[in-house]
């Protein structure tokens, strides 16, 4: 059987442990003492017998009816060694002419024996130890057994206290047991014993933690299923324009549409994947040298054929520069992902004619991404907003197709996860607009391979 | 028929255009809620298309101040948005039908009649005076059950003068139901397809007030 630990059986076990072991040092002790004090009686009654003794002709039992008394055994010799009275016929018992008190060892066990010597004669009283150790005992003995009754109330007492003191804690399972991931509620504190509280306080807040998650999350979902509803929708719209379309070019111009519309919605789907990717805790890649530099070539060398189809002069600036390539600790993936949109997000806002310009550098020990563009620009106001996800500046349309609002949400989450700091601001003049610039400072630390501790999101 | 359709995306917004207008409704389309009030103060559409996620003015808000304004024109919301409390936000702030996208353009169109039909007050689909009848889903138009052809902007003049008999409509008021924004108005349109409508009609059918404009004939077609 898979035995359970449980905190009422082991705090019964060990308290009746300690309650016996105690009970055990009391018995030791009563009788320690009690033959001490016994020890110190006897001898005095020994040695009274003894001083009785001395004068009294030497015929019948002797006098003194104490307790033991029974037991004890009086010889009397004379100065010549001749025994004149044995009060009881013992063997073993040796002669002692020296007076005084001595403890002797015979076949009876052991004897506790007083000599004196008076008026010629040399009485010897004798008494078995067992008679004192039998009384010590029976001390210890009526000290203990009522402590030994009592002991078995004391362990369901015992047993009884905590389970009242651990009722809380069954209230607390109760509580946790309700909660379900549409009810995150926090569990009553009210009325809680201290060496709870700690425990339903950190439960809470774990609590509090995974509803706001979960709302994060559910939130995100309904974002991304309203979102997907748009370029589907506008699918849906071109299918049925294409059937409907009486001759070759109105089919052809709506089947280029239905493309259209479905290269939406399929890059909806990619960005969506990117975000979700690279959400906290998921997946997440241990961090290594990225060449950042040659990074933003790569990028820019993916996306060249979509800036030269919407005539925009996607290039890279100062990449020549003496310091060299720009090599930052980070998760290459995720770095390719951030270059990516904010390239991609250049080239789409930025009007036929236009110029976007890529720039890595390295600055006091920084690695500096920048990307700017001759598009309209991002008014003031809204340069925090963009940052959320689905959000699109209002009034400023893309060329195509419109974007999926989650390029800049995808670059922060990425940034955020470098420690990295970005910065809208203006871009190049040109005709669209004051243009975007987007600045994104990755610090280059040293420790190659190791994640920068993570701020704990609120 | 003339609509106002206020839909920022502008994948979605093409499509319903070009679908509604092979239905033969004329479709002016704006892409922000500021846009859409600006067009709507011109009161030349008989009905607003209007998507709920628009920028720069929410198209709720944009339908409350047209109520708030004793704006009864039909108002039909397209929109993503299909939990129960939006429906009920869109119809109580104003709406009179809701559809969630994605959606069917036939049965945008046929949603989009009947509100036409219900706000002029008529239950049958076909529009009948005297001896004319016009389907506005056929599109076919009868004199005396005889078939009659009709260009296209011939049939959305005869279906604005029979939507309100009656009525003395101008050739401004006319010219907005029959050309949406950006397209050419030839000067005398107006009285180039009148006059094909008398020939083809009848010369009663239509009847000019003289300064005024024009109206259905008291007794279109009602010769013996």
């Amino acid at each position: 059987m898979n035995r359970t630990r449980s905190i009422r059986r082991e705090l019964v076990l060990w308290l009746s442990a300690g309650l016996l072991a105690a009970i055990a040092v009391a018995a030791v002790a009563t009788y320690v003492r009690a033959r001490d004090e016994a020890n110190d009686i006897f001898d005095y009654q020994l040695t009274q017998m003894a001083a009785s003794l001395t004068g009294v002709p030497l015929t019948g039992a002797p006098p003194g009816s104490t307790s033991g008394a029974e037991a004890i055994v009086v010889q009397v010799w004379d100065r010549d060694g001749i025994r004149l009275y044995l009060s009881q016929p013992r063997q073993g018992l040796p002669r002692h002419t020296q007076p005084g008190f001595d403890t002797v060892a015979t076949d009876a066990g052991e004897w506790r024996v007083f000599s004196t010597l008076a008026a010629g004669r040399i009485v010897q009283v004798a008494q078995p130890m067992s008679v004192r150790r039998e009384l010590a005992a029976g001390m210890a003995l009526r000290t203990i057994v009522p402590l030994l009754a009592v002991a078995p109330f004391l362990a369901v007492l015992v047993w009884f206290g905590i389970a009242r003191g651990l009722r809380p804690l069954e209230r607390v399972a109760v509580a946790v047991g309700e909660r379900s991931p549409h009810a995150l509620l926090p569990l009553p504190e009210a009325g809680l014993p201290t060496e709870v509280r700690p425990l339903v306080h950190a439960l809470n807040g774990l609590l509090a933690r995974l509803d706001r998650a979960l709302g994060a999350q559910r939130a995100f979902i309904a974002d991304a299923a309203h979102e997907l509803r748009s370029p589907l929708t506008a699918v849906y719209l071109q299918a049925q324009l294409a059937e409907r379309a009486g001759n070759d070019v109105e089919r052809a111009g709506a089947l280029a549409e239905l493309r259209a519309g479905l290269e939406r919605a399929t890059h909806l789907v990619e960005q969506l994947l990117t975000l979700a990717r690279e959400e906290p805790g998921v997946n997440e890649r241990p961090f290594a040298p990225v060449n950042l530099t040659e990074l933003a070539r790569h990028v820019i060398g993916e996306l060249a054929s979509i800036a030269a189809a919407r005539r925009v002069d996607l290039g890279m600036v100062g990449s020549e520069a003496p310091a060299g390539d720009a090599i930052v600790s980070g998760d290459a993936a995720g770095l390719r992902a951030m270059l990516s949109n904010l390239v991609d997000n250049a080239v789409r806002y930025t009007p036929a004619g236009g110029r976007v310009d890529v720039t890595v550098q390295r600055d006091r020990g920084d690695a500096v991404l920048q990307v700017r563009d001759t598009g309209p620009g991002i008014p003031a106001s809204e340069r925090t907003r963009v940052f959320d996800r689905f959000y699109r500046v209002p009034g400023i349309g893309t060329a195509g197709a419109p974007g999926s609002g989650l390029g800049l949400a995808i670059v922060k989450r990425i940034a955020e996860r470098h420690d990295a700091v970005i910065a809208l601001g203006p871009g190049l003049p040109g005709a669209g607009g004051e243009g975007l610039g987007v600045t994104v400072r990755i610090p280059t630390t040293q420790a190659t391979g190791t994640e920068p501790e993570r701020r704990i999101a609120d | 028929m003339r609509l106002l359709l206020a839909e920022d995306d502008p994948m979605i917004g093409a499509g319903i255009q070009r679908g509604l207008k092979q239905d033969g409704f004329v479709v002016d389309w704006v892409q922000d809620g500021r846009a859409a009030e600006h067009a709507l103060a011109e009161n030349v559409h008989d009905l607003l298309v209007l998507d709920l996620g628009l920028p720069r003015r929410e198209g709720l808000d944009v339908l409350r101040a047209m109520r708030g304004r004793g704006d009864a024109r039909p108002v039909l919301i397209v929109t993503a948005r299909d939990t129960v409390a939006d429906r009920v936000a869109g119809l109580d702030a104003g709406a009179d039908d809701y559809v969630v996208k994605p959606f069917e353009l036939t049965e945008l169109a046929a949603r989009i009649r009947a509100l036409l039909r219900r706000s002029a007050g008529r239950t049958q689909r076909v529009l009948a005076h005297g001896d004319i009848e016009l389907d506005p889903v056929t599109h076919e138009t009868r004199v005396r059950g005889e078939p009659v052809a009709l260009s296209a902007r011939e049939f959305a003049l005869l279906e604005a003068l029979l939507a309100r008999p009656g009525a003395i409509l101008s050739r401004a008021q006319l010219e907005d139901r029959l050309y949406g924004w950006g397209e050419e108005v030839e000067s005398n349109a107006v009285e180039v397809h009148i006059h094909a409508l008398r020939r083809k009609l009848g010369a009663d059918a239509i009847r000019n007030v003289r300064g005024v404009g024009w109206m259905i004939g008291k007794v279109a077609g009602t010769q013996r």
